[in-house]
């Protein structure tokens, strides 16, 4: 098991003909992903990287049986597709796509309240269970089949993370990176929900950022929660005063308080191990589950 | 993207919300005309326009005591005022040291009302909802950031339904809130409708009225009025875009947009890091700090595909006079480590690697990224792991000194 998305998901690409799509679609198929259908409109009927394209997910799904999507349109054309991925009642939808206007994103979370599509992003590296399914562009070859689920806010300390798994030779059930935007898709929570249900998760690996209250939230879950599994959490820019720049500048009159310092003391108040530096994670996770000597 | 006060409160008067009369002006003689213009007798208030907050408790370079928005009651005062300010540098407590340029002021007729609040629209990202904002007026140093933060429950907040709109409790419940009597609250209702219409058609990101002022008959005026909006939805906006000031961002800011990029300039340190993602960005400076060392700009390579713009981007940070070492860590998904080695290579072999420089790549095409900054002969370290990029960048600069 996994979670999300394993080697028996049917995967489709939305936008699967524009170059960055074939160049990393075409990985993911060599890496072993079930790509059965790609979509885009006006070139239904045809063939492309040996997948059949349609016009419409409807289409797609009808003759493939598809239930989740890969999108890489364009950000002007993302809330169309992504629209079109709800309304299809896919299980999953994983958004590439960055650049994507704020307003769009949260007609979208509104819509997709009343449906049972997750949506993950946009502006993220995407999903992947090691040598099962790859739904982004995550740079594969770093990625080493194991036991923790890494769940991310940060797109390229998401590779961080896998790195510091791998270091302690465990590798990862799945990696999930949640979207650098303002507004994302799904947040820590149902990512942690699942990985708990997962037989195939023993810990998890939490990577937090500044700002959003997202860590927050999770932290008051993840303490209700009876049955738990070891987190590791880290959130980036504690020493930092300047990178305040960095961010929603909304966040803080929306959200309450600014210190990661703060942030990082909900996590660990959770019941969280939480680490300064993310080249702790190792140790941690070392300390967890030592080596057989 | 930022504009003017006065720019916003035009948009807000094209939604239906009440202003005081105001005109902007470029010269001290147009802010004596301008004045004549919006009121025969005054009071005035002379503004200068720079995109910041705070102006009221902020100081000009070089100048004691008046800051940069003034309450004048003789019309002979304005030229000599406005020429106080015009050409001038503005500093407040959001601008940093540097302070901002004055170019223009704007000249109001000063609104009488018996009670000014803050209203704000921003958006609550875990609800993925904008929000209405309402506060005590906010005025000095102390801000609503800090309000929010030390004291949440003086601070109102009313999550919008994006379907619906504000519904008839809320208006209610920040009439209340205020403690407005009944006259003004058909006129809060307008406001906030309207507000809250700017914000969605305009793809704002944050609308702040600190203050809005209510008059004697109930009625409500901004009174100050700023704005941001949505970069990634500048596409549908012409009109905005057309009357961004480009003179209120840094060159190299400014720069590093035309090619697409993210920069961000601290006004300290001595180091510049180029990364392709914020996440990255602040995992880095937390490690650069903690060796000692602080750092001086950000360069966001994140999504670049044409190594000519990252080229050019890199360079960015290379020209930067501040910066005495340069780490590059580049986790590759999307973006391929060999672009980004082929631009290092272009920019350096162009303005010279005169300082140190760390590289780190990992993920898609890291190998053929390793092999091209070898093969340039040029003094580049090469790291694998970003604490190795860290030390060594920092080793450097230490034995550089």
């Amino acid at each position: 098991m996994s979670i999300f998305a394993d080697k028996n998901t049917k995967v489709l690409i939305q936008g699967i003909t524009g170059t960055q799509a074939s160049f990393h679609v075409r990985r993911s198929i060599d890496y072993g992903t079930n790509v059965v259908a790609g979509v885009t409109p006006g070139k239904g009927s045809s063939i492309h990287l040996g997948i059949p394209v349609f016009n419409t997910v409807r289409e797609a799904v009808l003759a493939t049986g598809a239930n989740a999507s890969v999108v890489f349109v364009p950000a002007k054309a993302f809330k169309g597709a992504v629209i079109e991925a709800i309304e299809a009642d896919l299980d999953l939808c994983v958004c590439i796509t960055d650049g994507v206007p704020i307003l769009d994103m949260m007609e979208i979370r509104h819509l997709a309240e009343k449906h049972k599509t997750k949506i993950i992003g946009p502006n993220t590296p995407g999903l992947i269970t090691p040598n099962e399914a790859r739904l982004g562009i995550f740079p594969e070859n770093i990625h080493q089949k194991g036991r923790i689920g890494i769940v991310s806010r940060s797109s390229t300390l998401t590779y961080e993370a896998v790195l510091e798994t791998n270091r302690a030779q465990l590798g990862q059930s799945t990696v999930i990176g949640l979207g650098d935007d303002v507004i994302i898709g799904i947040d820590f929570i149902p990512a942690i929900e699942a990985f708990i249900k997962d037989d195939d998760t023993d810990a998890i690996v939490l990577i937090g950022q500044m700002g959003g209250g997202f860590e927050e939230e999770a932290a008051y879950y993840y303490e209700t929660l009876d049955a738990k599994k070891p987190i590791i959490a880290f959130v980036a820019g504690s020493t930092t005063p300047s990178a305040q720049k960095i961010g929603y500048a909304g966040d803080i009159v929306a959200g309450g308080k600014r210190s990661i310092q703060y942030k990082k003391e909900i996590l660990k108040n959770s019941g969280m191990i939480v680490v300064d530096e993310i080249n702790q994670i190792h140790d941690e996770l070392l300390k967890l589950y030592p080596p057989h000597v | 993207m930022n504009i003017h006060e006065y720019q916003a409160k035009k948009i807000l008067a094209d939604y239906g919300i009440l202003i005081p009369e105001g005109k902007i002006a470029y010269t001290p003689h147009e802010a004596k005309e301008a004045a004549s213009k919006v009121s025969r007798h005054g009071p005035w208030m002379l503004k200068a326009q720079i995109q910041s907050g705070a102006r009221e408790s902020g100081h000009f370079l070089g100048k004691r005591g008046k800051g940069g928005v003034r309450f004048i009651q003789r019309k002979r005062d304005i030229l000599p005022e406005a020429e106080e300010m015009l050409g001038e540098i503005l500093v407040t407590n959001q601008t940093g040291a540097k302070g901002r340029l004055v170019s223009r002021v704007y000249v109001e007729a000063f609104k009488n009302v018996y009670f000014k609040f803050y209203a704000g629209m921003v958006i609550h990202r875990i609800s993925a909802k904008p929000t209405f904002l309402l506060a005590s007026f906010v005025s000095g140093s102390k801000s609503i950031l800090q309000r929010a933060e030390e004291n949440p429950d003086t601070v109102l907040k009313l999550p919008i339904d994006i379907d619906k709109g504000i519904s008839r409790s809320q208006v209610r419940s920040a009439c209340i809130f205020l403690g407005l009597d009944e006259k003004s609250e058909p006129h809060l209702k307008k406001f906030i409708n309207r507000l809250y219409k700017v914000f969605i058609e305009k793809d704002a990101t944050m609308i702040e009225i600190n203050p809005a002022g209510v008059n004697r008959r109930g009625q409500i005026f901004a009174l100050d009025a700023n704005m941001s909006f949505d970069d990634n939805a500048a596409y549908r906006h012409p009109e905005i875009r057309k009357i961004q000031d480009d003179y209120e961002e840094e060159d190299r800011a400014l720069k590093a947009k035309k090619f697409g990029f993210k920069y961000n300039d601290f006004d300290r340190g001595n180091v510049g890091c180029i990364v392709n993602g914020d996440g990255i960005a602040l995992a880095a400076m937390d490690l650069i700090k903690k060796n000692g060392f602080d750092t001086s700009c950000v360069l966001n390579v994140k999504g670049g595909v044409d190594k000519d713009k990252i080229a050019a981007g890199i360079k960015i940070i290379m020209t930067n006079p501040r910066v005495e070492g340069i780490l590059i860590n580049i986790l590759g998904g999307f973006l391929r480590c060999n672009l980004i080695a082929e631009g290092i290579v272009d920019a350096a072999s162009e303005v010279g690697a005169n300082v140190p420089l760390v590289v780190r790549f990992e993920g898609t095409n890291k190998d053929d990224a390793t092999d091209i900054i070898e093969n340039s002969k040029l003094p580049i370290i090469i790291a694998h792991t970003m604490e190795e990029s860290v030390d060594r960048l920092t080793l450097a600069m230490q034995e550089a000194e």
